[in-house]
């Protein structure tokens, strides 16, 4: 076991990174270091017509053109904003990208109320500067300016929760690919390297968009990435996610498909029933996302490992799924009990198998929660 | 089996064994393949296969009608569609062959309407063979495919409509498509598969590149063989057994055999026909293909007795592409296409003299006819090759580029040049991606959206549609005025005097002002018959309207015919005219076995309202009545009595030219009193039957009783009933109550007296609430009980403790709202009347009840000297009064009142003259000055 929690995609896939880079004969844009058709195999894994002789693993799940429109973007003139709803896997499309194309996924910035446009571009390392005056060793690069003399993708999460000046002073840096720092005399321009782009995540519950200026709207290609409503692909997802949660916690610990199948039905319930409701009260705060889901089973397989019979059962599950989507007191509950006395329950006695235990301990939770 | 193709055999043999170990079902398909292009070349009779939509197709077709000329053409379309064929003239393509049948026999009643429809587009092969055929003398073309009845015999089950919502999707409403040449994978996996490794979206975008571009430019032979190759690998993967493949086979039979007999019948030479289907056909192997003499013939059924009826509706690229299941935009591409593959090649199409939509061009005669070589081998060369580079060429792309930037900008984009030039760079890696050496159409749409679309405005097109616009777009299709059926030309005929262009394809605002031009009177009422008859958006009011008895001074009207050409072309097939089809609905829905009185009711109020024919109305009024004597329930007591009331209540205004009831109201009155007269005790005691049909079956009896006893009518049946009637349940029992009241039985005391009897008592106080509904229901038979209701209302107000007042309240407010909104003006007036307006007075103010309550026990103050008075006067003049006595029929001796009477006893006998002073205080003073009293 790593003696890194989570090690970025670079990292976990390296191996796999570097027999596609030995085996890759297509033509790179820049610097890149796999061509396009690679990065997709890489993202969305290999099938047997692509004449590999080693197989590699779909690790992003949704439709193959967004990741096509995706790598066509990066190889442009033009940022990437990927946009969706939050957990539909934006940031983790966004990093295999960063990783597959410059092996660097690290260079992050995150965008919060309190990003500041130094944040973007470069700060001083004030001490230094009192010893040593301003130069380029005591600046410090931000994570888009070191992408930008590497030659490597920059990545910048939630772009939209900065405030519209901070993300303004991407608008130069993507369209002449250069910062300059008029504190120095001398060497006071640093220059975008080939290969160098950009790839953004926004959230379209909260604020959307539209607070985006139009000048930096045009800098960027949009992608939008949809909930997967799919079962099958989302069932996949699921799997894949929790699997690899499970071997990150070293826990060996078997998910019935049955289950599997419980968490996907009741997930779409609540997903239909959102859709229909008419005010923010009568639908839940959570947005149902797939990453809701894993989630809500990684939860469940934690709490049976550590609590349980270590086995997962339809009472734990229910248990978690009850916690993690009430979060509203008495709005959410409302919804809870609504859905499991009105669906789950009926349902229960005409299909029984693991909807009992499921029935049983939501019960338990909603009645502990209220 | 020819050797042409055994070098070709051979070599899918060898790879089928070097491929897969072991005996396996390849070496057999694959061979398979090869001997049935073989055997369909084989054929005296040329087969000629086509796939839909397909301007590939369309282009060979064009080339070999030139090369080949045939004197016969077999078509594989509907057989009974061939008489609509020489109408495409006067349509603008694309229009669809539609057969309609509406009255059924031999299919379930809940199939109908039946409707089959067969898209036409210029961009087909059909087409081509049709223009060619009709437009060239001494060629006969003969449609060979199953009848649209036989389409509906074959069908497995019911027929079920995809949704559509798009308007013009709609454009074919729910009928079944037919096409020619349907070619598409028989099972999902194969589908998916080529899909997969084409890397492309949709089947229209795989059949494009990997069929459609190769197949553009190429000769017949390659044509032929790669078409019928195509048709072959989808017949031998169908799963076997299923029921569309057994429905193609039955089909393929029915072709053939009628081929065949037409060849024998006509004795046409074999070589001079051609018969046109799709690939997937002309790959039969069931018994009966072939064009040989003595192959056995298919058993034929019979057609069933429905009526069919034909004609030619609208269609559009969209309609099309969701009928068929297509991917959106792929018949305006195909369109594109076929425009380009013309000038590439410098084809000249056929066409239909006289066709709209296109340019005029002198019809040259057509060269002779080239001698056929025998066939060589084209496949293996076709499939050695790799796909050929097509898509767009780069001229081609800039332009699209630059034009879709503009587009965009017209529809709300913030888009640039900068936008242009990065679509263009985002197609060109995304085809080189997605391993094709040129951007598709495809391609682009996919990079445009990528570039340009930033956020979705709900109401804006989005860039995906404008891709789809700038590709073709949409074309929708018209029939010409000369192909529409007498009832939409009569239509169209008649509208003239509006001088509104109804053909166009947008709304149309008409106004009429029927002072001024007293002559578009004509106009009006047939707009509001076609109202009535299209429900929807083809005509719609936007001012006047024409209730019962009314007439609009002006109106004016939302004319949309253009675009709902379809809803009145089969409204064409009911009729001749409007009227004549109005008229049959209404006789029709009078006539069906679930109307009933109110139904008829309606029926005879449109029939005024529309038809100007007392004739009808009396016949359905006549229907009326029979249906009201033979109903069993009083279900629609209410509906009945609120129409009837609105009929007599225009039958006797002056807006009704006769002014009087006619015969068969009369009977509707005497047969609905005898009616609800006989069913009112069963529905007092009936629990099923509801307070408000009880209650409009007595406002029947009590508001008609005049006239009904005039009619000659015997009140006492209705005593009897009400005498006989058991009320159950407390609504009832209030109603009853009412009834009785209205009958003279029961004094408003009384009622008072039950109701506040009910109040005291504390068991039959939760049930309180049901007796004021049942009053309050009271109001519509015995609206003189108005404010007793709003006593009672106040009283249940007052005393009700809030547990019983409180749940109760919302459904009183909401069966008044619901059952009876016209009481509630009437008790609101009558609580205006009652209640104080001011709050200042409410202080001071008694209920009404109250206050009777308070002064009944009072003693009378009598005015003893107007009484004295009139007394004086008899006795002063006794033979007068004797005299007048006698006039009115009472002879007595005249006795003297008492000399002296006490001021407030007053003789019994004095009552009568009293009240006369009393009542007419003026004109007694008056009279006795005038005789000196």
């Amino acid at each position: 076991m790593s003696d890194i929690l989570r090690a970025p995609a670079e990292v976990k896939y390296a191996e796999e990174l570097d027999w596609l880079e030995s085996v890759d004969t297509g033509s790179k844009p820049f610097s890149w270091r796999l061509s396009p058709k690679m990065v997709r195999t890489f993202v969305l894994g290999s099938e047997r017509a692509d004449g590999l002789n080693r197989e590699i693993t779909q690790k992003w799940f949704g439709d193959r053109s967004i990741v096509e429109r995706a790598i066509v973007t990066l190889a442009s003139d033009r940022g990437l904003l990927l946009i969706g709803d939050p957990g539909t896997g934006k940031s983790w499309l966004a990093e295999l990208l960063a990783a597959a194309i410059s092996r660097n996924s690290t260079l992050v910035v995150q965008g919060t109320a309190g990003t500041t446009e130094d944040h973007i571009k470069y700060s001083w390392n004030v001490s230094m500067v009192i010893a040593k005056g301003q130069s380029r060793d005591s600046m410090i690069p931000s994570p888009i300016m070191t992408a930008m003399e590497g030659g490597v993708i920059g990545r910048f999460e939630e772009l939209t929760r900065s405030t519209s000046d901070v993300q303004d002073a991407l608008i130069s840096i993507l369209s002449e690919k250069y910062v300059s720092i008029p504190e120095l005399d001398d060497n006071n321009i640093v220059f975008a390297k080939p290969g160098f782009s950009v790839i953004a995540t926004a959230n379209s519950r909260d604020r959307g968009v539209n607070d985006l200026s139009s000048a930096l709207k045009r800098r960027f290609n949009f992608v939008r990435i949809p909930v997967v409503t799919n079962k099958k692909s989302e069932a996949e997802i699921v799997r894949f996610r929790t699997e690899e949660l499970l071997r990150r916690h070293a826990i060996d610990l078997e998910v019935p498909p049955t289950l599997l199948d419980v968490l996907l039905q009741s997930f779409a319930d609540l997903r239909t029933a959102s859709a229909a409701a008419t005010s923010d009260d009568e639908k839940l705060e959570s947005a149902l996302s797939t990453a809701e889901q894993i989630g809500v089973l990684e939860d469940a397989v934690l709490h049976s490992t550590f609590f349980g019979e270590r086995e997962l059962t339809a009472q734990t599950l229910a248990g978690s799924l009850v916690g993690s989507l009430a979060r509203r007191s008495p709005e959410d509950l409302a919804i809870l009990s609504t859905y499991w006395h009105g669906v789950i329950e009926p349902r229960s006695q005409n299909e029984g198998g693991e909807w009992t235990g499921f029935l049983e301990g939501g019960r338990q939770a909603i009645s502990v929660l209220s | 089996m020819s050797q042409v193709f055994e070098p070709l055999r051979q070599q899918l043999l060898d790879a089928a064994s070097t491929f897969t170990d072991g005996p396996a079902a390849l070496p057999e398909i694959l061979a398979g393949l090869v001997d049935d292009v073989d055997h369909s070349l084989a054929e005296p009779l040329e087969i000629f296969p086509v796939c839909h939509h397909s301007p590939a197709s369309a282009l060979a077709m064009g080339r070999r009608l030139r090369e080949k000329q045939p004197k016969v053409i077999y078509l594989e379309l509907c057989e009974d569609l061939q008489p609509l064929l020489t109408e495409l003239r006067n349509c603008r393509l694309p229009v669809a062959l539609q057969a309609f049948a509406s009255e059924l026999e031999g299919f379930p009643a809940t199939w109908g309407p039946l409707s089959v429809v067969a898209p036409v587009t210029e961009a087909s092969a059909e087409y081509q063979a049709i223009a060619y055929a009709l437009e060239t003398p001494g060629v006969e073309l003969v449609l060979v495919d199953r009848s649209a009845d036989h389409v509906f015999q074959w069908a497995p089950d019911e027929p079920d409509g995809q949704d559509r919502e798009e308007p013009e999707d709609d454009l074919h409403g729910d009928a079944v498509g037919v096409e020619i040449g349907d070619l598409r994978p028989r099972f999902a996996e194969l589908e998916q598969h080529l899909l997969h490794h084409g890397q492309v979206r949709h089947w229209s975008e795989w059949w494009d590149q990997y069929v459609e571009q190769p197949l553009a430019g190429a000769d017949h032979d390659t044509y032929r063989q790669v078409m019928t190759l195509v048709g072959s690998l989808f017949r031998r993967l169908t799963p076997a057994g299923t029921r569309r493949l057994e429905s193609d086979e039955e089909r393929e039979r029915f072709m053939w055999t009628r081929i065949r007999s037409h060849l024998a019948q006509s004795g046409v030479e074999r070589e001079d026909c051609l018969y046109v289907c799709g690939a997937f056909h002309a790959v039969s192997r069931v018994a009966e293909a072939g064009s040989q003499p003595g192959t056995p013939d298919l058993e034929i059924t019979p057609r069933s007795g429905t009526t069919w009826l034909y004609g030619l509706i609208p269609s559009s690229h969209s309609a099309i592409e969701a009928q068929f299941g297509l991917a959106p935009g792929s018949v305006s591409i195909a369109a594109a296409t076929w425009e380009k593959g013309l000038n590439r090649f410098g084809l000249k199409p056929f066409r239909l003299q006289g066709q709209k939509g296109t340019r005029r061009r002198a019809a040259k005669a057509l060269p002779p006819a080239v001698a056929a070589e025998p066939a060589t081998d084209r496949l293996t060369e076709y499939l050695a090759a790799p796909a050929a580079p097509g898509g767009l060429d780069d001229e081609e792309l800039r332009g699209w580029c630059v034009d879709l930037v503009r587009l965009a900008r017209r529809n709300g984009y913030l888009a640039s040049t900068a936008d242009a030039i990065a679509v263009y760079e985002t197609s060109v890696l995304l085809a080189s991606m997605r391993g094709r050496a040129r951007p598709t159409p495809y391609d682009f749409q996919d990079a445009a959206v990528t570039c340009i679309e930033k956020d979705v405005v709900p109401g804006r097109r989005d860039v995906r549609r404008l891709c789809e616009i700038l590709l073709g777009g949409d074309k929708v299709g018209q029939v010409g005025y000369e192909a529409l059926p007498p009832l939409a030309k009569d239509v169209h005929d008649r509208l003239e005097p509006l001088g509104l262009d109804l053909q166009a394809r947008k709304i149309r605002r008409a106004l009429i002002d029927l002072v001024a031009n007293p002559e578009l009177a004509g106009c009006s009422r047939l707009l509001w018959r076609l109202q009535y008859l299209l429900p929807g958006h083809a005509v719609r009011t936007v001012m006047g309207s024409r209730r019962l008895g009314e007439r609009s001074v002006q109106e004016s009207w939302d004319l949309d015919l253009g675009r709902h050409q379809r809803t009145l072309i089969e409204l064409g097939y009911e009729g001749v005219t409007a009227e004549q089809v109005l008229e049959q609905r209404l006789r029709r829905s009078v006539r069906d076995p679930k109307a009933t009185a109110a139904d008829a009711l309606d029926a005879v109020e449109d029939s005024l309202r529309l038809l100007d024919s007392p004739r009808l109305s009396d016949e359905l009024g006549i229907r009326a009545v029979e249906l009201l004597a033979a109903e069993r329930t009083v279900d629609d007591a209410p509906l009945v009595l609120a129409r009837i009331r609105r009929l007599i209540a225009y039958f006797e205004s002056p807006a009704h030219p006769g002014g009087s009831l006619p015969s068969w109201c009369e009977q509707f009155v005497k047969a609905g009193y005898a009616h609800y007269c006989t069913l009112l005790p069963m529905s007092f005691a009936d629990e099923e039957t509801g307070v408000r049909q009880v209650a409009a079956m007595l406002g029947f009896l009590f508001s008609m009783e005049s006239l009904a006893l005039s009619l000659g009518c015997e009140r006492t049946q209705l005593e009897m009933s009400v005498q006989q009637s058991v009320p159950h349940g407390p609504a009832k029992t209030a109603l009853f109550w009412a009834a009785r009241h209205q009958l003279g039985d029961l004094a408003v005391g009384d009622l008072r007296h039950n109701c506040d009897e009910l109040l005291a008592n504390p068991l039959v106080l939760p049930s309180f609430p049901h007796y004021v509904s049942g009053f309050v229901h009271a109001l519509e038979p015995v609206p003189r009980l108005a404010p007793f209701v709003v006593e009672t209302l106040s009283k249940a107000f007052a005393r009700l403790p809030d547990p019983v007042l409180l749940p109760w309240l919302p459904t009183l407010i909401t069966t008044l709202k619901q059952d009876a909104p016209e009481l509630v003006p009437v008790l609101t007036r009558e609580a205006g009347r009652t209640f104080p307006g001011t709050l200042s007075a409410l202080d001071t103010w008694t209920a009404p009840w109250n206050r009777m309550a308070q002064k009944s026990p009072a003693p009378r103050q009598l005015p003893v000297p107007a009484a004295s008075t009139a007394r004086r006067l008899l006795d002063a003049h006794p033979l007068t009064a004797l005299g007048v006595a006698a006039l009115l029929g009472r002879t007595s001796e005249w006795s003297a009142a008492p000399a002296v009477a006490a001021p407030d006893q007053e003789p019994a006998v004095i009552g009568p003259a009293k009240k006369l002073r009393e009542t007419h205080p003026d004109t007694t003073d008056a009279m006795a000055s005038l005789i000196g009293g």
